[in-house]
Order: structure tokens, then sequence, then C-alpha cells
């Protein structure tokens, strides 16, 4: 049985096909959210991808902040549930998720059978978010996918402040103008990202293996401020955007077997 | 007998407009005390022939309150300037407000700026309320309060009708505690209609609001037990009362089977003793036996342990912590309340709630994902 999972988020859309639950046959990403043909488009381009017709799924699960907009799939779930279940598809022994998307944070718990035991979604706040990236990849004209490498130059990070975006890009553009190196605000910037989300996840009972999902979690120098803060190792998988829709298609599969 | 859905729906019109009650009641010639939160001694206003009338805030963008408060406090209080100078309490003769947290001795003193019109008395409750001379603040207290409510609305006060409306307001707390477990048996009735329920107390007189509650009670439990596919919780925190947050809960299939709301169950666990010696010493004694809340001191946090068994005797599968955002005291206790419901076995989630929310989002993706997780 083929499955499909979408997973609309604030700012990327991604779509997942699995067979029997387990085969993963392709995946898409368009990097257009909630309220833009996105959805459409990520669905059209995996379909492409698996080289098979969309009447071919048999099922479909729809996850991320844009689920209740979408209305054509057979189950919904929260995105929280999807990352635990995609989490567990990639990393089967795994015990904590620590997702940061593009507008939120979200540190999830699971018991050793992968139920999940606790979670934890961070303050209404740009700050510890990919949104936080993207403005602070913005001053410095630097792509957001690019930070992680820019970052890993720097021997001395600046410091830059946690708890908020506003208050943080004005430090950036006072640490640039007291003539601080580029690669050092850069890495300020990523560990910035990482105090804020180590404070929430710290507040869960968190066990190993831990992994990070969501678009930040391909920002190598985040995941390793992120492991430095927390004491621990953090797996990383290049699926770790695909996570909730990798989720969302086990979630079909699971309810329509 | 009325239905159940006749009933709810009386008590839906009621809660969504206290504007009406109000015109009501002042129609008919009554004077309007408006009631802060938490624990105004209700009592005392009726006793003197005026009309109790709760004041808890609203859901609304707050604009003009923001010239008085700082921008990280609590929602409620900033609501209930914001509504005041909106002209919504019009007509009222003057507000109570106890001081039991900070939040809302800051009310005091912005609301007597902010809406000049509508007199404010003070209920100062003390810390210590259990030994002898925390009774005695207690009734000092409640004897300035008699005392500004004469001179602002000519009312005369009587020990005689004080011990009478003691009596209306424990038979009004009984039939909310009934209510409460009549309602966890009917799960089909729904988070939005059992905030209704509570919600519509604070704008109706006491008398009034328990014949309608035991009306629908017997009408419940006429209909036997209910069959709604939901999954119990228990929920604790200040208020509950966003339509938007309990549509959520009844869209998720999640149904209330106990809570610990300030707004809700949490006032009506205590009576006052009806054979004190006198009925100050009555709300007095009221005052020194109650417990299980964020703002009345207790050193042993005996609320948490509380919480759990109240939620386990509900048979409630988890506890939603509803956290009215910048409520200091609440906050305290939440890691606490956690551990407590945890070591119990019943998994707790935390949801941050404000009066200025229109975005429910977030709050729906929590919910959700605890339902999840209860399943």
């Amino acid at each position: 049985m083929i499955t499909l999972g979408i997973d609309i988020g604030s700012t990327t859309s991604k779509c997942a096909l699995l067979r029997d639950g387990t085969e993963l046959l392709a995946t898409s990403l368009v990097a257009a959210g909630i309220g833009t043909a996105g959805a459409e488009r990520a669905v059209a381009e995996v379909f492409e991808k698996a080289g098979i017709a969309p009447g071919e799924a048999a099922a479909s699960a729809v996850t991320g902040y844009g689920r209740h907009s979408w209305g054509r799939a057979d189950y919904e779930s929260s995105e929280l549930s999807c990352h635990a279940l995609g989490a567990r598809f990639v990393f089967p022994e795994v015990r904590g998720i620590i997702d940061i998307g593009g507008q939120d944070a979200k540190v999830i718990c699971l018991d050793a059978a992968g139920r999940m035991s606790s979670f934890l979604m961070n303050d209404k706040c740009a700050a510890g978010t990919g949104r936080f990236l993207d403005v602070m990849a913005g001053i410095l004209q630097v792509p957001v996918s690019e930070l992680g490498a820019e970052a890993a130059k720097s021997a001395a990070p600046a410091a830059i402040s946690s708890t908020c975006t506003v208050f943080a890009e004005s430090e950036v553009i006072s640490q640039l103008s007291s003539g601080a190196a580029r690669e050092d605000v850069i890495a300020g910037i990523c560990r910035s990202v990482a105090v804020r989300t180590a404070g929430l996840a710290k507040r869960q009972p968190l066990a190993s293996p831990l992994c990070m999902s969501g678009g930040v979690a391909a920002n190598g120098a985040v995941r390793g401020y992120l492991s430095e803060e927390l004491g621990m190792e953090i797996l990383f998988s290049d699926l770790a955007q695909l996570f909730g829709a990798l989720g969302a298609a086990k979630l079909a599969w699971q309810k329509a077997k | 007998m009325r239905s159940v859905q006749e009933l709810l729906q009386q008590l839906h019109e009621i809660a969504a407009n206290p504007r009406a009650r109000t015109e009501q009641y002042l129609t008919e010639g009554k004077k309007i005390v408006l009631t802060a939160p938490v624990y105004t001694p209700e009592e005392i206003i009726h006793s003197m022939g005026l009309v109790p009338m709760g004041a808890w805030g609203g859901d609304m963008q707050l604009n003009e309150s923001k010239r008085y408060f700082p921008a990280f406090i609590c929602s409620i209080a900033q609501s209930i300037v914001e509504l005041g100078i909106a002209g919504a309490y019009r007509g009222a003769s003057a507000i109570v407000i106890p001081t039991l947290c900070d939040s809302l001795k800051v009310l005091v003193e912005n609301f007597k700026y902010g809406v000049p019109a509508i007199p404010v008395v003070p209920m100062s409750w003390p810390q210590n309320r259990v030994p002898d001379f925390g009774k005695a603040f207690t009734k000092a207290g409640c004897e300035r309060v008699i005392r500004d409510l004469e001179n602002i609305t000519g009312a005369k006060y009587s020990d005689g009708a004080l011990r009478a409306s003691i009596k209306v307001y424990n038979a009004h707390n009984a039939a909310m505690r009934r209510l409460s477990a009549v309602l966890r048996a009917h799960p089909e009735v729904g988070a939005a209609a059992r905030s209704d329920c509570f919600k519509s107390a604070f704008f109706m007189l006491k008398e009034e609001h328990t014949a309608l509650i035991a009306e629908l009670c017997d009408a419940l439990e006429a209909q036997g037990a209910g069959e709604a596919k939901t999954t119990p919780i228990y929920i604790s925190g200040i208020l509950a009362d966003s339509p938007a947050f309990n549509a959520l809960l009844d869209e998720a299939g999640l149904s209330i089977a106990g809570d610990d709301i300030a707004a809700q169950s949490r006032q009506y666990r205590t009576d006052a003793p009806e054979d004190s010696a006198s009925p100050l010493d009555a709300l007095a004694e009221k005052f020194a036996n109650m417990n299980h809340c964020s703002v009345l001191y207790d050193p042993s946090k005996s609320r948490c342990a509380f919480i759990a068994e109240e939620a386990k005797a509900a048979g409630a599968k988890g506890v939603l912590l509803v956290l009215t955002k910048f409520c200091d005291p609440e906050e305290f206790d939440n890691p606490l309340i956690r551990r407590a419901c945890e070591a119990a076995g019943l998994p707790v989630t935390i949801i941050e709630i404000d009066r200025q929310m229109v975005n429910y989002e977030q709050a729906r993706t929590a919910i959700e994902t605890f339902r999840d997780m209860l399943a």
C-alpha cells in the first residue's frame, strides 16, 4: 500500500511517499508554506519523482500548521505526533526530538516503545526559531542555508541575545559596527538559537538518543552548540526537514492498513 | 421540565451577554456592584440588597488600558480596565477588588484612574488566614467593604441579612459541585457549554442561578448517562472561558472530567459555616478553611497533590494546565503540579492563554498532540 504524507509548514511544504509504511519511495520540499500553492506543488513533485500516478496512493495524511486548510487528506494530525513518527522511522531507537521549524520550536519526549510521553512548545516568539535565522541572514546578506558553514569558521562566537529577535537584530548591527568578524557574529547567532532551544529542552526529561528535526536541523552550527548546551549527542539525518511528512505518510499507513 | 438544550441555550445567552442581565437588574431598580477576581466576599454585597456582577474582563484587544499597565502583566486585570474605559460597566455603583496577587493590587489603583465613574472598594485578605489574628484581619477587611458600600450605595448592612445570604451562597456552592459531578457523567455537553454553566453564575443573583443549575442537573440526570466518545481530562488554571479555547477541546474530543479553574469549581469548594458566632466570623472562617489555590498562602503546596488526586478521582486521563499569561502565582505552581501529576501517572501539558489571544493555532496543535498522547 502506498501512502502520502504532507507537511504544510509556515515557510515550506514537504511530502513523502511510503510503500507499506516501511519503504521510502520519494520526498519533495517546496520553499512555500501556508497560504501558497506550495503544498500542491510539493504533492505534484513527489508523485513525479516516484514515477507513480496520484491515484496509486491508497491513503494520505496531512500535518503542519496548514493542515486544516488542506482539506483533501484522509487523515489529519498535529506535527508533533508526525515528527515523532517520522523520527522513529529514521532512528528507530530515538527517545527525544528537538524540532526547530520556521515559526516555533518543540521538544518531544518518547518512551522506550516510541509513545510520546511529553512535549513542550516555545512561547509565541521568533527568538530560537527558523524565523530568527531568516531575519539575521537577511541583515548579513548571507543565504540562510550557508549560516552553518560560515559559523564553522569562527574561533570566538560573538555574544548575541537569545531573548528577542528585535533586540538581537540591533545587537548584530552593533557587533558589526564594532568590527566583530562576520563569522563570529554568525556563530553568535547560531549559538543564540541553540541556547534558547536548550532552555526549552531542559524543561523536559530528555533521554538519549536525541535527534533534531525541522529546517534548522540542517544548520550544523546550531546542532553543535545545542549538543554542547545539553551535554548530549544529537543525531542528524538529511531527512530531518521531512520528518513531519514521513510521519504523516506512516500515520496514513497505520490508519488505512 | 425544560430540555437540556433549552437550559444550556439560556445559560449560554446569559454568559455571552452580561450587559443584558445588567440592564435587566438596573431596570428592576437594583444596584450593581462589580466583583473582580478572586474571592470577593459576594455574600456581603448580596446581603445588602445589591447585585454582585462578576468582572473578570473579556477577550479583546487592549488599547486604552495600556496607558495604565506595564506590558508584561495579567491581561485579565488589563481587560477589566479596558472594559471599564469602554463603558461596558456603565450603571455599576462600585467595584470590589480583592488584593490577592500583585496584578490585582495594581488593578485597584489603575481602575480608580482609568474608570473614575465607578468607585473602587478594595478587599484586603490576609496572607496568614488561619490564625486568629488572620481571621481578625479578614473580618476587618470585610468591615471596610461594608462601610464603603454603605457610603457609596446607601444600602444598609445587617447580620441577619448576611446570615441569610451565606445560606444562599452555600446552596449555590452545593449546586455547582453537583453540576461538576453531573457533567462528568455527561461528556456530550462539551467544554463550551460547560464553561457557559460556570460563567453565567457571575451575571446572575445566586438564588436564580442555583435554580437554573438544579433544573439542568435534574434534566441531565433524567436523560441517563451520556455516551459521547471523548477522552476525559482535568483542567487547572485561572480562566478557561474563551470560546475559541473551548471549541478546540470539543473539536479534539477532550471532555472536562473536573477542574481546578479559579473562575469555575475552585471558588465553590468551601462553604461558610452557618453556626458561627457572627456572620462575619463565618466569612473569616470560610476564608481560613479555603486551600489548594495559587493565590492563597500555603508553604506546603498541598494544591499539587490535591490536583493529582482530584484528577485521578474524576477519571481523567491527563491534566491540562491552562496558564494565563503573566500570572506569576500560577506559574510558580505549575512545575510542582506537573511533578505531582506525573508521579501519579497523569500526563500533563501546559497551554498559555491570554485575553488578547486571537490566534489559537499553537494551542490547537498542543491540544491535538495532547489528545494523541492520551489515546
